[in-house]
């Protein structure tokens, strides 16, 4: 039985891959192309992208891999049970910010809501002019979908770490630790069958710090809290996505929200003030 | 779908707090990351590329990024006598990380693919000690696969690759100024 682990760099982070298995190395080839494809379909700071494209088309329905239907439906859906704490449509305000980059095209509104996706089968639509932005859901998708190509090639166990929205699967435990502020990690737990994701809330007026460039808004009466937020799901998508849930809630909510959509909050991430 | 708290805990199982400063893994050996990035090459011809100050001075002002050091090794995949394209190694040093890298470049400069060997993460300037540069040295993936010990499962922020990114520029460039053939 071979087992097999590498890393390449994808996602705008460091990837790691590892399987077990008769055919580890071709699993691993498949597990790297899905993670290449995600990326392809959903970066935003790529302007060929579809995501790019769909933020572009200027209202107009355009023909999408159905793997970026399935995305934005379950996105808009997380928008809606959450309250508009999750929210993948602040991409006008993040590019003000100056946060990603600008492609061109007509002045966004810096935040919109669920109903300004729309999906058909194979196409998707913005109803207003909104930026949406995947990057943390798109990364855990991705790390989803690779898992699923994993299986697919034969691999019988193993993981996958998309700069922290890592997922388990198979008869294996993966010890993962929390990288702290201060550098120090703090051991989570052994990770089985599961997900767990994290984002990081800078202090205000902290200076940026261009190795960790992950960015988060929320809505303006839910501003995220400065801490490290991380939660465990089953699927990665899904943990990568409540990290924002559980920066932006009230902290009497907090917990019990991540849980009424599918996720355990791990630690509390909030800095003491 | 919601779950109960307690059905969590068959998923994120209680780990006693191991002492683990250093995460660091070793991928792959140069002979291997070269096997993989050309599978088709049959030999590697090694050579050292040596630059001077004003060439170093012109891959910065073509790369955008400096060039650390003097020289650079750079190896030819060959089958048959004919190139099928090239290979280097390069190391990033930054603040939070010290990666070495592979990267396999066509003859006419794309980018073939791009492998990290080794991977060390941690904080303040352990990655700059001299105890941090016995990577790759003849390991096998067999030899430091164990999952308990040193490996990166690491959640928390998110790091950049970007210095990898960086470099990988870098060596388009070294390729266009002094491999590529007029």
């Amino acid at each position: 039985m071979h087992e097999l682990r590498r890393m390449r760099p994808l996602l705008g982070t460091f990837v790691e891959v590892g399987a077990r298995g008769p055919n580890a190395a071709q699993a691993l080839d498949a597990a790297f192309a899905c993670i290449a494809a995600a990326q392809d379909r959903w970066s935003f700071q790529d302007a060929g992208s579809e995501l790019s494209r769909l933020n572009a088309a200027g209202g107009e329905p355009l023909a999408v891999h159905p793997a970026t239907v399935r995305l934005l439906r379950l996105a808009a859906a997380l928008m809606r049970r959450s309250g508009g704490l999750f929210n993948c449509t602040v991409g006008g305000a993040l590019v003000q910010q100056g946060v990603l980059p600008d492609h061109g095209g007509p002045p966004a509104l810096p935040r919109g809501c669920a109903e300004d996706i729309e999906t058909g089968r194979r196409w998707a639509r913005l109803g207003r002019p909104v930026r949406v932005t995947l990057d943390g859901i798109a990364k855990g998708m991705a790390v989803d979908e690779a898992v699923v190509a994993l299986r697919q090639s034969g691999a019988t166990a193993g993981w996958i770490n998309a700069g922290g929205d890592l997922r388990v699967f198979g008869d294996m435990v993966l010890p993962v630790h929390r990288r702290e502020d201060d550098g120090h990690m703090t051991p989570l737990g052994a990770l089985r069958d599961a997900a767990v994701a994290s984002s990081r809330v800078p202090s205000p007026g902290e200076a940026s710090d261009p190795a960790f460039p992950g960015c988060l808004i929320g809505p303006p009466e839910h501003p995220p809290r400065p801490g490290i937020w991380t939660v465990l799901a089953r699927t990665a998508w899904r943990a990568d996505a409540l990290t924002k849930v559980a920066a932006c809630a009230a902290p009497a909510d907090r917990e019990a929200l991540v849980a009424s959509l599918g996720g355990r909050l791990l630690m509390q991430g909030e800095h003491a003030t | 779908m919601a779950r109960s708290s307690h059905d969590w805990c068959l998923f994120l199982l209680p780990m006693a707090a191991v002492a683990s400063p250093v995460h660091a893994s070793d991928y792959l050996t140069v002979p291997q990351a070269q096997v993989l990035l050309f599978p088709a090459a049959k030999s590697f011809a090694e050579q050292t590329l040596k630059f001077d100050d004003a060439q170093r001075d012109r891959i910065k002002a073509a790369a955008g990024v400096r060039q650390r050091t003097g020289e650079q090794k750079v190896w030819r995949a060959e089958r048959d006598g004919q190139s099928l394209g090239w290979f280097m190694v390069d190391e990033v040093i930054g603040k939070h990380e010290f990666i070495t890298y592979a990267v396999a470049i066509s003859p006419d400069g794309q980018v073939l693919g791009v492998e990290i060997l080794s991977y060390r993460e941690t904080h303040g300037g352990q990655v700059r000690d001299a105890a941090w540069r016995r990577h790759f040295t003849g390991k096998t993936l067999a030899d430091h696969f164990k999952l308990d010990d040193d490996v990166p499962n690491i959640s928390g922020a998110t790091l950049s690759c970007r210095n990898v990114m960086d470099g990988v520029k870098r060596l388009l460039v070294v390729h266009k100024l002094f491999l590529a053939k007029a």
